[in-house]
């Protein structure tokens, strides 16, 4: 899975109950009132976890976190060259028995 | 002096510097000149609309220039301020038009289709003003008009009627765990005598810049608001606290000089912020304020710490029916009066008094009673509730606590939070103290589960700070704090509390998902926690 869909998936399942209600990619997550305080720390623990990058107290700015689009541009910068595509096409190839 | 409404504190500032900055929201720097001039153009658009004295205009806004505007406007029609949470949701925003029988809302884009499902028109409303409209609207009856139509039709000056202070201004909601929301009812008087006090015990003057991260539409936003204005200090609104580090970068390049939180705000702060880093750089951060309910000695302890050395941290104690204040720490005390609510602030008397309403000896439990200028005048069209919160001895708190030698007051719990367990009856503020002094947890509520054998089962809801801390070592911690029989038997981790848009603990919504999470204890199981599962605050 690309990595923007993956953090729309995350928002929508974790914050909207699974109902996108036409979330864009650019919609502020707190003008949306989609999330508070506890919903962003539920988010940076997600993408600690998911990505392993580790986020700075002083990284909690809404330019990083306030949006899909904003996360995703975040995370890939956190994560350097790193190629999700390739990540999700290696997903694919089955484990050797 | 006591003879001026709230409205007047605007005037007053907007006559003595009218270039003076008042607001500050985003790149929006507005003066008190202009502020006055804007709340009385609205005022003369509803005198012109036929709005008359004592009618309600609810208010649906978040915190904003137009806010702040709408409120004092609205006084100055003479006219009744109701501000209610924007993000209500249409089922529980039209229980509340409905009583309070409005005649005009003022709107703002994120409340707007809530308002739009309540059906204005079917509720008898006939004006609604709407700040930016986002949607279509049709209605038989109810006017919508553009905010900024309003503004232009109004004139600039200052209205010149006036009334007795007793009137009614202001109309807060407020509802603890159970029961329906309740309208405070406060009057000019209430708010004026109770902005005066926090003004003398909080040394404000015009110098002082307040960054205000709590919502206005609660008493404790209502207080920032109102002190600030009387003294003709600077607001700076910032709706971005979920995301801290942009407050506190805000905090040093506007050079607050004052911070307000709840404990929630503090917990985030320390958990999640460059409060620390930033320590060097809030050189002008003369003080914090700290109300909204109990705060841990842990937190207290750590903020005391994080904090510039220059900056005083005032633990406070209130209610929305004590249109905010009632009691401090001074700073220079708290360290030896950690747990303290402080005593009372000037103009207010609080007493310590038993079921029968006598007052009990010194060191002795009872209920807080507080008499005083600031004392609600009832609940809105609620005399039954009315009744039971005012008597003869003042404003009943709900809250349990004693006097200490030095006349200063410690709340040990709510009167309806305690918990019968096996015969004792126990308060489950001290069992989440002691679960907090393990320094393991970013929050915990200790909550009584149906038990067959003892009555109710002690239990504990917690979020942790290392998802991998066992629930035992926590307990554990405890022992040298607790007896046996305050130890919660269990203890369930998750995500978030539950809360209440007042950053309260929501405890029936607590108990809920306690019970939801089933009885794998101490494990950290991923929880969504819906924003706005209620709506209402007790205490500021």
């Amino acid at each position: 899975m690309r990595l923007q869909e993956e953090i729309r998936q995350f928002i929508v399942d974790t914050f909207l109950f699974g109902e996108d209600g036409g979330l864009k990619d650019d919609s502020s997550f707190l003008e949306e009132g989609i999330v508070d305080s506890t919903g962003i720390l539920q988010l940076v623990s997600f993408l600690q976890d998911r990505y392993l990058i580790s986020i700075e107290d002083a990284e909690l700015i809404p330019d990083n976190l306030d949006s899909i689009g904003k996360v995703s541009a975040f995370v890939r910068n956190k994560r350097g060259t790193f190629d999700f595509e390739q990540e999700a096409a290696q997903a694919l190839v089955p484990e050797p028995a | 002096m006591s003879e001026r409404s709230v409205h007047h504190l605007l005037e007053n500032s907007a006559r003595l510097h009218p270039q003076r900055i008042a607001l500050v929201h985003d790149s929006e720097r507005v003066s008190y000149g202009r502020l006055n001039q804007e709340a009385n153009r609205l005022a003369s658009f509803l005198l012109q609309q036929g709005v008359t004295a004592g009618e309600r205009v609810v208010m649906l806004l978040e915190n904003s220039q137009s806010y702040v505007v709408s409120y004092y406007g609205i006084l100055k029609a003479q006219a009744v301020a109701v501000p209610l949470n924007p993000e209500l949701k249409a089922e529980g925003l039209k229980e509340l038009l409905r009583e309070l029988e409005p005649r005009v809302v003022i709107v703002s884009r994120k409340a707007e289709h809530a308002l739009r499902e309540c059906d204005p028109d079917s509720l008898g409303i006939s004006l609604v003003l709407v700040k930016e409209p986002g949607l279509a609207w049709s209605g038989e009856h109810a006017r919508i008009v553009v905010w900024e139509q309003a503004l232009e039709q109004g004139e600039p000056d200052d209205p010149s009627y006036s009334g007795t202070p007793d009137r009614l201004a202001s109309i807060i909601y407020t509802s603890g765990s159970t029961g329906k929301p309740k309208g405070v009812m406060l009057s000019h008087r209430n708010i004026v005598a109770n902005t005066d006090s926090i003004v003398a015990y909080l040394g404000l003057t015009e110098r002082d810049i307040q960054m205000v991260v709590l919502p206005l539409f609660y008493v404790m936003g209502k207080s920032l608001l109102n002190t600030h204005v009387a003294v003709g200090g600077t607001l700076v609104l910032n709706n971005n606290f979920a995301y801290p580090a942009s407050v506190i970068a805000q905090m040093a390049s506007e050079r607050v000089t004052g911070f307000s939180g709840v404990p929630a705000t503090y917990a985030y702060l320390l958990h999640r912020s460059p409060l620390a880093a930033f320590r060097d750089r809030l050189s002008e951060l003369r003080y914090c304020t700290q109300a909204g309910g109990h705060m841990s000695r842990q937190i207290k302890e750590q903020l005391i710490q994080v904090l510039p050395p220059h900056t005083r941290l005032f633990v406070m104690y209130g209610a929305t029916e004590a249109a905010a204040r009632l009691s401090y720490v001074e700073p220079e005390r708290l360290r030896e009066k950690m747990e303290s609510i402080g005593r009372p602030i000037p103009g207010v008397t609080m007493r310590v008094v038993d079921d029968q309403g006598r007052e009990v000896a010194q060191g002795e439990s009872g209920e807080l009673v507080a008499c005083g200028a600031n004392i609600m005048l009832g609940y809105w069209r609620d005399p039954e509730a009315t009744a039971r919160a005012l008597d003869r001895n003042g404003y009943h708190t709900g809250d349990l606590g004693y006097q200490d030698a030095d006349g200063y007051l410690y709340v040990t719990g709510r009167k309806d939070d305690l918990l019968k367990v096996g015969g004792h009856r126990i308060d489950p503020q001290e069992i989440e103290d002691a679960l907090m002094a393990s320094g393991q947890l970013l929050e915990v509520a200790v909550l009584g589960v149906q038990d067959e054998l003892l009555g109710k089962r002690l239990v504990a809801l917690a979020v942790p700070l290392d998802a991998q801390t066992p629930a035992g070592t926590i307990l554990a911690c405890c022992l040298d704090r607790l007896p046996r029989h305050k130890l919660p038997g269990e203890i369930r981790f998750v995500q978030a509390l539950p809360k209440y848009p007042s950053s309260k603990t929501d405890r029936p919504g607590c108990l809920a998902l306690f019970h939801s999470l089933g009885a794998d204890a101490g494990s950290v199981r991923p929880q969504a926690v819906q924003p706005g599962a209620a709506d209402e605050e007790v205490h500021p």
